[in-house]
C-alpha cells in the first residue's frame, strides 16, 4: 500500500499539536490526527476473532428479543394448558387503549429524567465545591460522598421505605419535632408525592456517579487553559460557566444518557419501597410488565409492552452511539 | 511419530477406565436401600417464627423414615406461586409444595398437580373435619391436602380498650360501633394505630379485604359478580378513604409488620388470622394466660349485609405430577398432617393454627385446642368462612381492586371515578 503523503504543515510533521490548542477544543490531543489503519490482507482471522462474542451475544439478547417480539402478536398465558395463538396486533390494540399503559409511560418519563437532572445537577454543584481542594481532608470528603453508589439498590429502597414510614418513620419524626409540620406526612401513601418520594432516593443513590464522572472530567482540564483564564481575571461563576463547562459537556452528556438508559429499567427501588403504588402512582413500565407477565402470566401482552419498551430504548442508545460518533 | 506414541497410550488408557467402569455399574448389584430425596418448597422454613419448628418436624421424619430424605427449599410466601407456575412451564417443579389461597387453585390451572383422589382412603377422609377437603377441588378432582386451618379474625387488645374507655369484654360487633371504638383510641392513645389493615396491591390483601368488601355487599369479581361500579362497593370505598382521612390505619403495610407493632401493644383491633397469637408471643413471650387477659378475637363487625365474613387462610399441600416419588411425597405429606410431632411442634406450636383433623391422636395435644382463642374461632369465626372466586380471573382482578383500594384511601379522587375505573379494568 503506497504510504499517503501528509500536506506540509500537518501535525504529524511538526509533532502533535500543544495540549493547549487540542484541549480548547474539548479534545484529547491523543485524539488530533489519528488515523484509522486498515487491515493488512492476509489477517482476515482478525475479524473472526469477534464470532465467539457475536455468537453469545446472539444467543443471550438476541434471542430473547426476537422471541419476546413472536410472543407479542399472541394471546399466551402460562395458566392456561392451550398453547399460544396468532392474534396478531390485538395486542397493540390493547395497548393503546390502557389508561395504566399510558400513565406508566408518564411516570417512566417523570422519574427517568427528573432523576438524571436532579442527580446529574447535584453531582456537578458537588464536583466543582470539591475540585479545588486536594487536602487529605478532602479526600475522606470525597470517599464519604462515593457511598451512597456503594449501597446495594435494595438497601437503599427498605433504608428510605422505613425512613418514609408515617407513623415511626425518621423523616416525619425529625419534622414534627421541627415544628415544620404538624401531623405526619403519608410520604409513600400518598398519591401525589409517593413518586417524588421515590426519586429523592433514587437521587441519592445515583448522584455519587455524576461527582465521580465530573470530578475525573474537571481533573482533565489543562493547567494551561485556567491559568490563561485566570490571567484574563476569570474567576468564580466566570471561570465555571465559559471555561469549566464547556468541557464537562461530553462526559455530563454521554453520562446522563447511560444513567437515562439504566433508570429507564429501574425495577428494583421502586418495587421494594411502593410496588408500583399507592394505586397506579409510582406504576412505571417496567413495574407493569412485571405484574403483566408475572402475577397475571400473561406474557403476550407483557411482550407487547416489552417491545415498545424496547423500542424507546433503542432511540435513546441511537442517541448515545451518535453523541460517541460527534466527539 | 515418538509424540504419537504417547498420546496413543493415553487414549488406550482412558477407554480401557470406561469400559471398566461401564462393566462395574451393570454387574453391581441395585442398592434398594439407598434413601430418596424429595423436594419440598415452602415458606415455613422461610420465616424465622416458623423456621426451627419445620425444620425439627422435618428432622423426625427423616428419623422415623429413613428411607425418604427431605430437601427443604424456602421461598417467601410472596414468591411461591410465581416460582412454581415457573418452574412447572420449566420442567423441573418441586415434589411437595406448601401453598394457600388463590395460589393453590391459580397452581392447580397449569394442570400439573398429582390428583389426590386415589391417595386418601376412607380412613384418612374419616379423620378429617367434614367437608374440609371439598374446597380443594379443581374440575372435581382433589389437587390439594389441607395441612393447616388459619382463618381470620377480628381481634382486639383489651388493655387499650380499657384506656381509651371501652368495655374490654364488648368488642365492637357493627362498623358503627367500630368507627367509634376507633375514634376513642385515636382521641386517647395517638402513637397507636387504632386497626391493622392490609392494603398493600397483592393477591393476598384481596383476599383479606374480601370479607370487608363482602359485609358491605360488594362482590366485584366471581361468578354472579356485580361488578366494582356499583353502590356496595362505593360504600366500601367510602368507607376505606373515610378510615384513611381519620388516621384509623396506616396504609401500605402488609399484615405481616402490623404483627410486631402488635405484639407491643401499638395497635389496637387487627384484622388477622389465628396464628397472629403464635406470632406475637414468639415477639413478646407473653405466657399464655396473660396473652387471654390482653388479647380477644372475634367475628368481623357487620356492614350494611347485616352478615359476619371470614376467610380461611391455611395452607394445603400438593404433589406435583411430575415428581418421581409421589409415594414418598404422599407419606411426608401424611406425616405432616396426622403425626403427633407435626401437631406438637408446628401446626400447634410455631404455626399456631389448626389443624383439618376431627380428632387428634394425643390427650395432651387436643388440651391445647381448648383455650378462649381456638373456642373463639371454632364455635363463632370459622362458621362465617366464605371462600372468595379464587382463580386467574381473581389474580388478575385483585390488582385493579386493590390499586383502585388504595387510590380511595391515599387520593382525593372521587370515588365514583375510582369504581369506574376498577370496572374498566376488570372488564378488560
Amino acid at each position: 500500500m503506497p504510504e499517503r503523503r501528509r500536506a506540509a504543515g500537518s501535525w504529524q510533521k511538526r509533532g502533535p499539536p500543544s495540549g493547549g490548542r487540542a484541549a480548547a477544543r474539548g479534545r484529547s490531543p491523543a485524539f488530533e490526527g489519528k488515523r484509522r489503519v486498515a487491515p493488512k490482507p492476509g489477517e482476515p482471522f482478525l475479524d473472526w476473532m469477534v464470532l465467539p462474542t457475536v455468537g453469545v451475544l446472539a444467543v443471550v439478547v438476541g434471542y430473547p428479543v426476537v422471541y419476546a417480539l413472536v410472543l407479542s402478536g399472541q394471546h399466551f398465558n402460562f395458566l392456561e394448558p392451550d398453547p399460544p395463538r396468532f392474534v396478531g396486533a390485538a395486542n397493540y390494540v390493547q395497548l393503546l387503549t390502557d389508561p395504566i399503559f399510558w400513565q406508566a409511560l408518564a411516570n417512566t418519563a417523570i422519574y427517568t429524567f427528573g432523576s438524571v437532572a436532579v442527580a446529574a445537577l447535584l453531582g456537578l454543584a458537588l464536583a466543582l465545591l470539591v475540585d479545588n481542594y486536594a487536602s487529605p481532608r478532602m479526600r475522606v470528603v470525597r470517599a464519604l460522598l462515593l457511598t451512597p453508589w456503594a449501597v446495594p439498590f435494595v438497601v437503599t429502597a427498605f433504608l428510605f421505605r422505613y425512613m418514609y414510614l408515617q407513623n415511626g418513620g425518621v423523616i416525619n419524626a425529625l419534622l414534627l419535632d421541627a415544628g415544620i409540620i404538624r401531623a405526619p406526612i403519608a410520604w409513600l401513601n400518598n398519591a401525589a408525592i409517593a413518586l417524588p418520594a421515590v426519586m429523592v432516593a433514587n437521587v441519592w443513590a445515583m448522584t455519587p456517579f455524576f461527582f465521580l464522572l465530573l470530578s475525573a472530567a474537571l481533573a482533565g482540564i489543562p493547567n494551561e487553559v485556567l491559568e490563561s483564564a485566570r490571567v484574563d481575571r476569570a474567576r468564580g461563576w466566570s471561570m465555571v460557566w465559559h471555561v469549566k463547562l464547556p468541557f464537562l459537556r461530553n462526559g455530563l452528556l454521554v453520562g446522563s444518557l447511560l444513567v437515562v438508559i439504566n433508570n429507564f429499567n429501574d425495577f428494583g427501588k421502586i418495587w421494594a419501597t411502593t410496588q408500583g403504588g399507592p394505586g397506579y402512582a409510582t406504576t412505571t413500565l417496567v413495574v407493569y410488565v412485571y405484574r403483566l407477565a408475572f402475577e397475571n402470566f400473561d406474557f403476550g401482552y407483557a411482550s407487547a409492552m416489552g417491545a415498545v419498551w424496547f423500542v424507546l430504548l433503542m432511540g435513546f442508545a441511537l442517541a448515545y452511539l451518535r453523541t460517541l460518533q460527534t466527539r | 511419530m515418538l509424540l504419537r506414541k504417547p498420546f496413543e497410550s493415553m487414549v488406550a488408557r482412558a477407554a480401557a477406565l470406561a469400559v471398566a467402569l461401564g462393566l462395574s455399574a451393570l454387574g453391581a448389584p441395585a442398592n434398594a436401600a439407598e434413601p430418596v430425596e424429595i423436594t419440598f418448597a415452602n415458606w415455613a422454613a422461610a420465616e424465622g417464627t416458623t423456621r426451627p419448628a419445620i425444620e425439627q418436624v422435618i428432622k423426625e421424619f427423616e428419623a422415623a423414615h429413613p428411607d425418604i430424605k427431605i430437601k427443604s427449599e424456602a421461598i417467601s410466601f410472596t414468591e411461591i406461586a410465581r416460582q412454581l407456575v415457573l418452574r412447572v412451564r420449566s420442567g423441573n417443579p418441586p415434589d411437595v409444595s406448601e401453598v394457600a389461597g388463590n395460589d393453590t387453585i391459580l397452581v392447580a390451572q397449569t394442570g400439573k398437580l398429582e390428583p389426590l383422589d386415589a391417595y386418601v382412603t376412607a380412613d384418612v377422609k374419616g379423620a378429617l373435619k367434614p367437608g374440609v377437603l371439598d374446597q380443594f377441588r379443581v374440575k372435581n378432582q382433589l389437587i390439594a391436602f389441607p395441612w393447616v386451618q388459619a382463618p381470620a379474625g377480628f381481634w382486639y387488645n383489651k388493655a387499650l380498650m380499657q384506656k381509651a374507655g371501652l368495655d374490654p369484654e364488648n368488642p365492637p360487633k357493627t362498623i358503627d360501633a367500630l368507627m367509634s371504638a376507633l375514634a376513642a383510641i385515636k382521641r386517647t392513645q395517638p402513637g397507636v394505630i387504632p386497626l391493622g389493615l392490609d392494603t398493600t396491591n397483592r393477591t393476598f390483601s384481596m383476599q383479606s379485604n374480601w370479607p370487608w368488601m363482602q359485609t358491605f355487599g360488594a362482590s366485584p369479581i366471581g361468578e354472579g359478580a356485580k361488578g366494582a361500579d356499583t353502590p356496595q362497593m362505593k360504600a366500601y370505598l367510602t368507607w376505606m378513604r373515610e378510615l384513611a382521612q381519620k388516621g384509623y390505619i396506616d396504609p401500605g403495610r402488609k399484615i405481616g409488620e402490623f404483627r410486631p407493632l402488635a405484639a407491643q401493644d401499638k395497635v389496637a383491633f387487627i384484622w388477622d388470622q389465628v396464628l397472629l397469637q403464635g406470632v406475637m408471643q414468639s415477639a413478646n413471650k407473653m405466657p399464655d394466660a396473660e396473652f387471654y387477659k390482653h388479647w380477644g378475637v372475634t367475628t368481623l363487625p357487620t356492614g350494611p349485609s347485616g352478615k359476619s365474613y371470614t376467610f380461611e387462610g391455611g395452607h394445603q399441600l400438593v404433589i406435583f405430577a411430575d415428581s418421581k416419588h409421589k409415594k414418598a411425597a404422599w407419606t411426608f405429606i401424611q406425616y405432616l398432617v396426622t403425626s403427633p410431632a407435626a401437631l406438637r411442634e408446628y401446626t400447634l406450636g410455631a404455626g399456631a393454627s389448626l389443624p383439618p383433623l376431627a380428632k387428634l391422636p394425643d390427650p395432651e395435644l387436643a388440651r391445647k385446642l381448648d383455650t378462649p382463642v381456638i373456642n373463639a374461632f371454632s364455635s363463632h369465626i370459622i362458621p362465617t368462612i366464605s371462600r372468595p372466586p379464587f382463580g386467574p380471573a381473581f389474580t388478575s382482578g385483585a390488582t385493579a381492586v386493590m390499586a383502585g383500594v388504595q387510590q380511595a384511601v391515599t387520593g382525593t379522587e372521587p370515588i365514583d371515578a375510582i369504581a369506574k375505573s376498577i370496572q374498566q379494568q376488570l372488564g378488560r
